[in-house]
């Protein structure tokens, strides 16, 4: 009807009424399936194209979305697998809780408090057997204990390591972490000690009490 | 198959048109002013690519200030006034009725206008700020944001006064472009101009708005013509018409989301980039389904008005893809911040919406004026200059685009090398961009000449037959 060319072609013909044309539409919208029982694969079709284009934005987006975080700019970076761990300066780590937890008592010196808390720096049992100074911070001491040749037995080392009464319940690496710093500050220059030393230490002694300076003694 | 009916309502022109003849005309007379001023300005830019010593003497021809005036002309004139006269023509006709207080449009016109002429003004003296599509003068902005609410009151009454209930997809898309405009436009002032934000915010919001201009304005512009011109013409309803509401959802909601494709490989924070370039994927399902509404307008059957239909849907489809495309990374490396972007560009405003709003005056002016455009032949050129010239503009710069990126990401290249491998393609841009400018001149003496009272015995008073009740039949 419309194919026909108009009249006049630097006039350009309408091929419908404006009313006609919202009223075709509107039906249109009603959606009456006027093709029989033929089934209308269009609309399949297009939620197809749309679920997948909502699969490759959200794999894209996984792999590219930078954690959303407003500090990674580098949108070529891979994000860090699953399961990797940050490597943390021991000597920082172990700073940072010395200074929240140990420092109430060994003071920020590492000196102690004469007569009450004994002194960490150049003491035999924090330079000496690694064996026993895990086990001191794993499980806590009671009882009278000889340092530097004086003698200290007024206050007790709380159990800082995850077994049984602890209240603390700090990870091996943590334990680690603070007695590497302890070992190589206020003077000490010993070697540092790692989580795996710790770990197996806390699976070969299992849940226990507190040490006392003699059961340390048969510990070489 | 014409009806023989003689009842008004269904008269293809009445008084809806006879009432709103000088305030269009008005708008696109200014629109086709600004567009041969943006033209000049572009040529001058791309002879300064390849020519840099070209007007170097004159502060006010210097590349700088020539591409901020060419792109706010082009943006703030024509396409503004243009889309305007075109969307408030068609939303007066879908509302059945005449449209109302026509002179806040005259006024807002007039306004619109001359600010956006201090504006350039502006910019040529040096007050240019320095965001893309929003480069005109603080000083211009807030009087442009208030003449064009007034321009748009008529669109707002006809939407709101409709006869009828039933609403169809150009409606949405006018409506929606009205009220997003300020919007945009609006909080684009007062974050980057007047309340500046700083550091990284400052560019994503500038990428914001450009993007959110092309997405939430002048593509439902465009879209708003496209799908009134081709029913209209071909007398056959839009095919699978049920999504279409969908695919305009989809352009409202993720549309915004893609500013941030300007920024790919760029210094914000990755998600952004990410988040951009998947909204563009997204974006495809509403290309999908405008393709499927709107492929009838590739068959123009001897239509004039849907040959440029049809070159500026094709423009826009294929802008979509290129958009997506190029917001994946891998790609993003090598066309990002070339003459690759400025390719995309140029096929959004200058293919999708400058060719179907080509194709709406064609079909307006006729009914406003009541009288048939006084030559074919001039219409016909003005297609394949434009048709020609945005085509070679745009595959030109995408060449150089190619060329420049690929060259830059290899070390051993130097700068100056590359700029001369890319100056052939430079001068193929140029042309094209020479060939448009025809063009539209072409287009501008033709409206002068259909217009001017003194040329009258020379156009033939147009009789429009009574349009057909158009069948269900999809076209």
């Amino acid at each position: 009807m419309s194919d026909q060319l108009p009249p006049d072609p630097r006039l350009e013909q309408a091929g419908a009424s404006d009313e006609s044309l919202l009223a075709v539409h509107e039906k249109a919208l009603g959606k009456k399936p006027e093709d029989g029982a033929h089934y209308r694969l269009l609309p399949l079709m297009l939620l197809f194209v749309f679920s997948g284009l909502i699969f490759y934005a959200g794999t894209y987006l996984n792999h590219f979305s930078g954690h959303y975080s407003a500090a990674i700019f580098n949108e070529n970076a891979h994000p860090a697998k699953a399961g990797a761990v940050a490597k943390v300066d021991p000597l920082v780590l172990g700073k940072k809780n010395y200074d929240l937890v140990c420092t109430t008592c060994h003071q920020a010196t590492g000196m102690g408090v004469p007569g009450v808390y004994p002194p960490l720096g150049g003491s035999e049992w924090v330079n000496g057997s690694d064996e026993r100074l895990i086990r001191i911070v794993l499980y806590g001491l009671k009882g009278p204990i000889k340092v530097k040749g004086a003698d200290f037995g007024a206050a007790a080392m709380p159990v800082f390591g995850q077994v049984a009464g602890s209240g603390y319940n700090w990870s091996d690496e943590k334990i680690a972490a603070v007695l590497t710093y302890v070992r190589q500050s206020f003077g000490n220059n010993s070697p540092a000690i790692t989580a795996e030393h710790v770990s197996a230490i806390r699976a070969k002694e299992g849940d226990r009490k507190e040490w006392s300076q003699e059961e340390l003694l048969k510990i070489p | 198959m014409t009806t023989a009916s003689t009842a008004a309502p269904t008269a293809e022109v009445t008084e809806i048109d006879a009432t709103a003849r000088c305030p269009l005309l008005l708008l696109l007379g200014f629109a086709l002013l600004w567009l041969l001023v943006s033209g000049a300005l572009a040529l001058v830019n791309l002879v300064q690519l390849t020519t840099p010593t070209f007007a170097a003497a004159c502060p006010v021809m210097t590349y700088g200030r020539a591409q901020a005036m060419q792109e706010s002309a082009f943006i703030y004139g024509w396409a503004a006034n243009a889309g305007l006269a075109v969307t408030l023509w068609i939303l007066g006709r879908l509302s059945g009725a005449p449209l109302r207080s026509l002179n806040w449009t005259t006024a807002g016109a007039v306004f619109w206008n001359l600010a956006l002429l201090l504006g350039l003004v502006g910019i040529a003296t040096g007050d240019a700020t320095v965001h893309g599509w929003i480069q005109l003068p603080r000083y211009v902005l807030p009087l442009l944001l208030v003449a064009y609410g007034a321009m748009a009151v008529p669109g707002v009454l006809a939407w709101t006064g409709r006869r009828q209930d039933t609403t169809f997809a150009s409606q949405w898309y006018g409506v929606a472009a009205l009220f997003l405009f300020p919007w945009l436009f609006s909080i684009a002032q007062m974050m980057l101009v007047f309340f500046p934000t700083r550091g990284v915010l400052q560019p994503l919001i500038a990428g914001w708005f450009v993007q959110g201009a092309w997405t939430l304005w002048l593509a439902p512009l465009m879209l708003a013509a496209a799908y009134y011109l081709l029913p209209k013409i071909s007398g056959k309803a839009i095919r699978h018409y049920e999504f279409a509401a969908l695919s305009f959802w989809t352009l409202l909601f993720v549309g915004a989301w893609t500013g941030g494709r300007h920024f790919v490989g760029g210094p914000i924070p990755a998600w952004v980039a990410t988040v951009a370039g998947v909204s563009c994927a997204l974006l495809l399902f509403h290309y999908i389904v405008v393709a499927l509404n709107l492929g009838g307008a590739f068959r123009p059957a001897g239509s004039t008005v849907l040959w440029f239909v049809g070159a500026g849907l094709g423009a826009y489809l294929l802008g979509g893809v290129l958009d997506a495309v190029t917001s994946i990374r891998g790609v993003a490396m090598i066309t990002q911040f070339t003459h690759f972007s400025t390719a995309q560009t140029q096929l959004a405003v200058s293919g999708a919406f400058s060719l179907t709003l080509f194709g709406a005056i064609y079909f307006l002016v006729p009914r406003l004026t009541g009288r048939a455009w006084p030559s074919l032949s001039l219409i016909r050129g003005h297609f394949f200059a434009a048709l020609l010239g945005t085509a070679a503009l745009v595959l030109a710069l995408a060449v150089a685009g190619l060329i420049q990126g690929r060259e830059q990401n290899n070390a051993t290249v130097e700068f100056s090398a590359i700029a001369v491998h890319v100056k052939p393609w430079l001068l193929v841009a140029t042309a094209g961009q020479a060939v448009l400018l025809i063009g539209n001149l072409l287009l501008a003496v033709h409206l002068l000449r259909a217009v001017c009272p003194f040329r009258q015995a020379a156009t033939a008073p147009a009789t429009f037959r009574q349009p057909p009740t158009m069948e269900a039949s999809v076209s």
